[in-house]
């Protein structure tokens, strides 16, 4: 028996297999059909080829042709299947699936034309000789570029988690297309088919079906054509050429090889294989002796050859997370650290933040020792962070500093050489400036695969922790800031009163030498002192934080009845109506404040009303509210104003009442209630206040204490 | 005109001044009030010349708004009153203020009794001049 018989042999009966498992699965679909049809005509043609080789007697020049048909044939049965997968794979990109489709079409019917082209050229003679007529061969080179070519669209655009089901499918059609090219671009050189590689082809056809067999055995998600295909293909669908781009240098390389063997008359393999060994030393020398060319080749070669290290989705959606979970027992400024950290596996890291006076401290740790240092902002290591927005790995900068001194000078600090498993320094960049930096300890999985694509992560990851981190500090800033604005208000309260308090009992004092005999007098200065004492305790009270409100229920009606029958007799005009629709309105307030907040607002649309036209105020009922209505026919207020600026303290078109409706705003929400205001611009205006029944008040009011100010009311302790 | 019948309406929210003013300014016959309503109500009813007024009034006691609304009624309402603005809170731009709404002259409390007396006797005067009987 002879290998050829073998070899075909077992490739019939591999493809036999095939085509029999993939007609009897339990799943049945387009891909799966074509798969069994590609796999049948495969083991038709390796069956004639066996025949042939089995009875070289019997084989005929009919036969012969029908044998290279078949070959063809089945080479368009990958094709189908290639691009019925091409099909399902790309449905989701109608775009891309269109180009790729009809660049692959016009492939197959060039086959179909070989086919034919094969037919009238058969002239009797040996199978092998009559394929290695020229113009066929190259239909046959070009059908096996083609067929790497799909796959390795196929292959590169498969997203991560479907490769490990589909590399094996990949793997082994392409081993076959790629084995089928470099036989025929051997034979193309050699004018004829060697008959050692046309022997192994069977057994190479052979051995890639049980690849194939792995492929469909994981079940290829398997369930190619069925709809959770469509996230079969991910991120950016991308026309790789590598495979034409290898293809073509491999036969330039064999195109001038075979050149210099016609015109030198040596044999071509000695030449060639010398040039071979001398240009591969060559480049193999050039590629050691520059490490900068090295570094760069590895970079472009990852770059655009191999996967992302990454799938940037979970990664940002992993950083997000981290950032902006919102518990208590980690501050934002680990989760920062963390959030950076986990990118690359690191196990812990110290966060620097810029100070007011520019210099950085360590502000977090996390997982690592805190060092206190202060890096003062003008070192050359601050800079190069700032200007270069660059991650420096210090690993990187121990071997060899040439690559970031060559960007801008830099020193790296004694501390942060000190710190041993200190990794990579992340700077943190917010608007072209650096607020901070994120020292990362050494990860043990990653460092010798550190590349341009962790570099570019962290870069991006930081800028998005910068501006979580901007936006924390502005937040406590303003917190401070209001805190702040209490302390001034409590001051100014202070001062007020003592000058009173000093006012008064002086003029107790100066009052008494003229009318000191006075019984009246002596009355009057003791009640004037008595005074003094209650403010002054009025003041230590609210020093504490106690709240100065008088909280008790007030009869709304009868406040309102009261207030408009005081602000009537100052003579200002128009006089209110008052018009109480319910009689028993109870709230929980402060009385003082409640009047005087409706003293405001009647005397605001006083104001707008400017002595004519007409002011009544209602009050009414709602399910959870009393609601108190002052409306005026007064010049009313546009819509641009009530957006912007009514509610603003200190926004007046008045000059007086600079905090009037704010204030009652302020207080009405702290009651639980809210403000509600429509106006027409020469109509007249309508404030609702809603305010809770007393009984149905939210615990609003205790809220309603303010900021306590811790630190006045140790000191008035202390004292 | 008698001294006892020269009146000056002190408007103040705090008791105890209220009470030593009528004291200290005893050449006046001093009429209080304590707020805006009451302030009205009085100038109303006595048509005081003078008046003394404090800035930092509720409900705006700590700040001066409430001041200057009553400093603007009162000047309104009569015109040739002459306001003299007693505060606490007398900064640079309060002064500016209380001049550009008309007051006649400003004190930063605590005021002593004497020069007390003699603002209110010149803004007498000044009303007498203007206002010849």
């Amino acid at each position: 028996m002879n290998i050829e018989v073998l070899s075909f042999g077992s490739a019939t009966v591999a493809f036999l297999l095939l085509a029999l498992a993939m007609l009897t699965g339990r799943r049945d679909n387009l891909p799966k059909r074509v798969l069994a049809l590609a796999a049948l005509t495969s083991a038709i043609w390796a069956a004639a080829v066996t025949y042939q080789a089995a009875y070289e007697d019997a084989s005929s020049a009919g036969m012969i042709s029908a044998t290279l048909v078949l070959e063809l044939i089945r080479a368009l049965g990958w094709f189908a299947f290639l691009l019925v997968m091409l099909r399902t794979a790309y449905k989701t990109t109608p775009a891309v699936s269109r180009r790729f489709r009809i660049t692959f079409t016009t492939m197959s019917v060039f086959i179909i034309g070989l086919m034919i082209l094969a037919q009238y050229r058969i002239s009797g003679g040996a199978m092998l000789d009559m394929i290695a007529g020229n113009d066929v061969l190259v239909g046959h080179l070009l059908i096996s570029i083609g067929g790497m070519l799909i796959i390795e669209q196929l292959y590169r655009n498969t997203a991560d988690e479907h490769r490990w089901a589909l590399k094996y499918l990949w793997m082994g059609i392409g081993g076959m297309f790629a084995y089928d090219f470099y036989m025929y671009s051997n034979a193309m050189l050699y004018q004829r088919i060697d008959n050692e590689l046309w022997n192994a082809r069977g057994f190479i056809h052979a051995m890639v079906v049980p690849v194939i067999g792995v492929a469909i055995r994981r079940e290829m998600r398997w369930s190619l054509g069925h709809a959770s295909i469509d996230i079969f293909i991910s991120r950016s669908i991308l026309f790789h050429t590598t495979t034409l781009v290898g293809a073509g240098l491999y036969m330039l390389i064999i195109g001038s090889g075979s050149y210099f063997v016609r015109e030198l008359g040596g044999t071509w393999g000695i030449v060639a294989q010398a040039a071979f060994v001398f240009g591969a030393t060559l480049v193999l020398a050039i590629l050691i002796f520059s490490s900068k060319v090295r570094a760069r080749l590895r970079v472009q070669l990852e770059k655009h050859f191999f996967h992302y290290k990454y799938d940037y989705r979970d990664e940002w959606l992993r950083i997000i997370r981290t950032l902006s979970v919102n518990n208590e027992v980690s501050r934002l400024h680990e989760r920062a650290i963390r959030a950076l950290a986990q990118i690359i596996d690191s196990p812990g890291g110290i966060l620097w933040l810029k100070r007011a006076n520019g210099c950085f401290e360590a502000e977090e740790h996390w997982n690592m020792e805190v060092i206190n240092v202060r890096e003062p902002g003008a070192s050359s290591f601050v800079r190069f962070l700032e200007e270069q927005q660059f991650v420096i790995s210090l690993d990187e900068f121990r071997r060899n500093a040439e690559v970031y001194v060559r960007l801008a000078p830099l020193e790296i600090p004694s501390w942060l050489d000190n710190i041993r498993n200190a990794w990579l320094v992340v700077p943190l960049v917010l608007n072209e400036s650096l607020t901070g930096f994120v020292v990362l300890a050494r990860s043990p999985a990653h460092t010798n695969y550190y590349n341009w694509e962790d570099s570019d992560l962290l870069k991006t990851a930081a800028k998005q922790a910068a501006s979580h981190l901007a936006q924390h500090q502005a937040a406590q800033e303003l917190v401070s800031a209001k805190r702040f604005e209490e302390v001034n208000r409590l001051s100014a309260f202070i001062v007020h009163d003592l000058k009173n308090m000093i006012a008064q009992l002086s003029m107790v004092v100066s009052n008494a030498a003229k009318h000191k005999n006075n019984p009246l007098f002596m009355e009057d200065a003791v009640s004037t002192v008595e005074n003094s004492v209650v403010k002054l305790n009025k003041l230590l009270s609210r020093l504490r934080g106690d709240t100065a409100d008088n909280i008790t229920t007030i009869n709304l009606c009868e406040l309102l009845e009261e207030t408009v029958r005081a602000s009537s007799k100052t003579g200002a005009l128009p006089i209110p109506v008052l018009n109480c629709q319910v009689v028993e309105a109870k709230i929980i307030a402060d009385r003082d404040r409640m009047a005087a907040n409706i003293a405001h607002l009647i005397q605001n649309s006083r104001d707008a009303c400017n002595q004519h036209g007409r002011i009544t105020i209602r009050l009414k009922k709602s399910e959870r509210y009393v609601i108190i209505e002052v409306e005026d026919t007064g010049c009313g207020m546009d819509e641009a104003f009530m957006r912007e600026r009514l509610f603003k303290p200190f926004e007046s078109t008045k000059g007086t009442m600079g905090i009037g409706v704010f204030q009652v705003r302020e207080y009405v929400e702290k009651l639980g209630g809210e403000v509600e205001v429509d106006s027409r611009v020469n109509e007249g205006t309508v404030f609702r206040l809603h305010l809770p029944f007393a009984g149905t008040q939210e615990p609003a009011i205790k809220h309603a204490q303010i900021l306590k100010l811790d630190t006045f009311d140790k000191r008035v302790r202390d004292v | 005109m008698s001294d006892a019948k020269r009146v000056l309406m002190v408007v103040d929210d705090d008791a105890g001044i209220r009470t030593q003013f009528k004291w200290g300014l005893s050449g006046f016959t001093v009429i209080t009030a304590k707020d805006r309503m009451r302030a009205m109500e009085v100038l109303q009813k006595y048509q005081a010349p003078v008046v003394t007024l404090d800035l930092g009034l509720p409900p705006d006691a700590e700040g001066s708004d409430e001041g200057f609304a009553i400093l603007k009624l009162i000047l309104d309402a009569a015109p040739a009153t002459n306001v003299l603005v007693v505060s606490g809170a007398l900064t640079t731009e309060n002064v500016k203020k209380a001049v550009e709404y008309g007051a006649y002259d400003y004190l930063a409390k605590p005021v002593e009794m004497d020069k007390l007396n003699a603002a209110v006797e010149r803004a007498y005067q000044a009303y007498g001049a203007s206002n010849p009987l």
